[in-house]
């Protein structure tokens, strides 16, 4: 099977320290080798809708993020395809649209990429800060290798 | 016995909005409060920073809106520093913005709002003829086949056995407040799919002239864009084609299917005219033909209005420390020169004081502080800011084409205007300005066309960008009309850094607290009056709280693995 097109989103928000995890690792990730052209690099920010795009044109996804609940061990987690909620809640506002709700929503229109991995570690510090704790950038390595064995893997399928 | 009600979203880290409110023995609202649980301490970072900076860090802040904050702030420096942006770069950044207005208002109508009004589970019930037959009769728009429709029922349909419909958790289906018949509850559905769809393309306009989407790039004095028609890696003719396409194409599906679902929505609900609130109206305008300061020729005009008096469209300056102030007598933050009086931006001081209880808390002891959001005030009103606010200022000014779309709107609806000043009519002005902005994009489209023909391919003045050329000490104010509302950035520079910043956001006028006189703000107000049927499933505060598009804390955007219940509701 043919990967075509894979996507690697960052999501988080730099500006408040360990939130940004998924936007470092994006960029580590970026940085650490070069790819084809066929593998882009999004940096997502604390967008919702925006991104529904870069979720349902590809064959595969990659997300970096933040993960809740904030009690699990602080590790690397990699969660795949059904293992990823995917809903349309009730809520306030336009904000609280995350990665499930994208999910829903690319489930109803019939356009899920064949495979989204969801790379995710919880964060230790939660304050209005740039740049990661310590403990928690101690993690990159890791988040950068476990994308790099998925898309590694799917690059020589495609070959 | 008075009942209390307390909806709130997420109960343990992601800040969000808090309302509080109080209901009557026949489950009226009494008295509401608004909460915004999160410190949005983005003055803080900006502080000692580069001010050409100022805007790729303020474009964080929010997590809908890509753009505004990065325009206002680039607008603010720009005042400072006393530049003036060459006409590409103007006309760029008005389209851009009308880009912004037109996604964020048709995915606000369908994916926010709409299932407010929509009962997606009814929709399984609905004949695809009949519902076929409604279609066509209010729209031209081709997807209204009875095929159509029956196949997105059987895709429903194919959902809920498989146990799916949990993609649409959470909902109150089957609640009494909903009043449309199934057929258009299905259409609703299929456009709200297909809105959904479309708007990915709207937003291309960005990534072509911001580099990228989302955080395009802004550039203090110009765009970041290089124009030229012959060239394969600039802004060039089959550049400009795409654009034209997809604006083409937004302008057919916003009249084609969101006005006529608005109206036809709307047509079912004409009785459910609560949620009105202040009466008071700001809006500092937007569009500029030529400056920012020429206010004559902004498309979105500028003034106030107070007590529903569309008689009389009162001048703004935010610039007068008179007129706009913050407030923080209800909000968790302290100023020097005392709480009780407030400060205008150029004055403002963002220092954090928490004095409400440990979270996760259940109560909040609303006669004291209550909220991380300050109480911004204009001459010492509330004001509502947004959509309702724009469009009530141009049709009391007499914009021709406002007044034009507002009276189509009003007699197919057969209701006088007095409807605006409610839940309804704030989310038919937001319909009626989307139609509005979506032809503002062809309007800067053919303005940027015929700026080219002339051999004008400037996006960027240079002038001032050495800090060498900047005065010692300046201060600016840069404003922009958002989707939500009245944006107001104000810096002050000093030793070629940011001395002070400060930001009036616009879900900061219409969710604020308590002011120091006890008046409520605009969400506060418009929730009292409103009877629930049903208190454990506050459908209608959620009704009214979304006509606003509320944006708050703007912060985070943790994934939680587990956690299905985003908003809960208690009522003690």
């Amino acid at each position: 099977m043919k990967y075509n097109a894979v996507n690697v989103i960052g999501l988080g928000n730099i500006l408040y320290g360990d939130e940004g995890f998924g936007v470092a690792a994006l960029n580590s990730f970026r940085d650490s080798s070069s790819f084809p052209e066929t593998v882009r690099f999004i940096d997502g920010g604390t967008q919702g809708i925006a991104l529904l795009d870069y979720i349902e044109a590809c064959d595969a996804v990659i997300v970096f993020d933040a993960l809740i609940p904030l009690e699990y061990d602080r590790r690397v987690y990699v969660y795949r395809n059904d293992e990823l909620p995917a809903f349309i809640h009730r809520k306030m506002s336009s904000h609280q649209m995350g990665l499930s709700e994208m999910l829903g929503i690319a489930k109803l229109h019939g356009r899920m990429p064949r495979e989204i991995v969801l790379i995710g570690v919880p964060p230790k510090e939660l304050e209005l800060n740039v740049g990661l704790s310590r403990e928690i950038s101690l993690l990159l390595p890791e988040a950068v290798e476990q994308a790099r064995a998925l898309v590694d893997g799917w690059l020589a399928e495609s070959r | 016995m008075a009942k209390k009600i307390v909806v709130d979203p997420i109960p343990r880290i992601e800040g969000h909005l808090r309302i509080e409110a109080t209901l009557n023995e026949s489950n009226v609202i009494e008295e509401a409060y608004s909460t915004g649980t999160m410190w949005r301490g983005i003055e803080v970072i900006l502080k000692g920073r580069d001010p050409r900076d100022a805007w790729a860090f303020t474009e964080r802040i929010c997590g809908v809106c890509t753009t505004v904050h990065a325009l206002a702030s680039v607008r603010c420096v720009e005042d400072a520093l006393g530049i003036a942006i060459p006409t590409n770069a103007r006309i760029i950044r008005n389209l851009m913005n009308a880009t912004q207005v037109t996604q964020d208002h048709l995915v606000h109508f369908y994916h926010l709002h709409a299932l407010d009004w929509v009962d997606v589970v009814s929709a399984l019930k609905a004949d695809p003829k009949q519902a076929s037959a409604i279609a066509q009769s209010i729209s031209p728009w081709p997807k209204s086949s009875v095929g159509y429709f029956k196949d997105l029922q059987q895709r429903l349909v194919g959902f809920v056995e498989s146990g799916q419909l949990g993609i649409f958790s959470n909902g109150y289906w089957g609640h009494p407040a909903y009043k449309l018949p199934a057929e258009v509850n299905l259409i609703a559905v299929a456009h709200y799919l297909e809105a959904l769809d479309f708007q990915k393309e709207i937003i291309k306009i960005h990534t072509i002239f911001g580099g990228k989407n989302p955080h395009p790039n802004y550039l203090v004095g110009g765009m970041a864009c290089a124009i030229d028609p012959n060239s394969d890696t600039a802004i060039n003719i089959e550049r400009l084609m795409m654009i034209k396409k997809i604006i083409d194409d937004t302008n057919t599906f916003i009249d084609q299917v969101y006005i006529p679902d608005l109206i036809a929505i709307a047509g079912y609900y004409k009785g459910w005219l609560y949620g009105g609130g202040l009466g008071n109206y700001l809006s500092y305008g937007d569009f500029p033909e030529t400056t920012l300061d020429d206010f004559k020729t902004l498309l979105w005009p500028r003034g106030a209005i107070l007590n529903k008096d569309l008689a009389n469209v009162i001048d703004v300056d935010p610039r007068d420390a008179a007129q706009v102030t913050e407030e923080v007598s209800h909000s968790w933050y302290t100023y020097s020169g005392g709480d009780d009086k407030g400060l205008h931006p150029w004055k403002g001081e963002t220092t954090p004081s928490y004095t409400g209880p440990k979270p996760p808390f259940e109560h909040l002891d609303t006669s004291k502080k209550y909220s991380w959001l300050k109480t911004p005030r204009w001459k010492n009103h509330a004001m509502e800011v947004g959509p309702l606010a724009r469009v009530l200022v141009a049709y009391a000014k007499g914009d021709p084409m406002i007044k034009e779309t507002v009276g189509l709107v009003l007699s197919k609806l057969e209701v006088g205007p007095e409807a605006l000043f409610s839940t309804l009519g704030r989310t038919a002005a937001r319909g009626i300005e989307c139609k509005q902005t979506a032809g503002f994009m062809t309007h800067y489209y053919d303005q940027l066309i015929a700026n080219i023909k002339t051999g004008d391919y400037r996006t960027f003045n240079s002038e001032h960008w050495d800090p060498a050329s900047w005065p010692e000490e300046c201060k600016g104010f840069g404003y922009t009309e958002a989707p939500r509302g009245s944006l107001g950035h104000w810096i002050q520079i000093k030793e070629k850094k940011i001395k002070e910043y400060q930001i009036v956001v616009p879900s900061t006028w219409n969710a604020s607290p308590r002011d120091v006189n006890g008046n409520p703000g605009a969400y506060e107000s418009a929730l009292k009056g409103t009877p629930m049927i049903n208190p454990e499933q506050p459908l209608e505060i959620l009704r009214t709280v979304h006509s606003f598009d509320p944006c708050l804390a703007c912060a985070s955007h943790l994934f939680d693995m587990n956690g299905k219940e985003i908003t809960s509701v208690t009522i003690v």
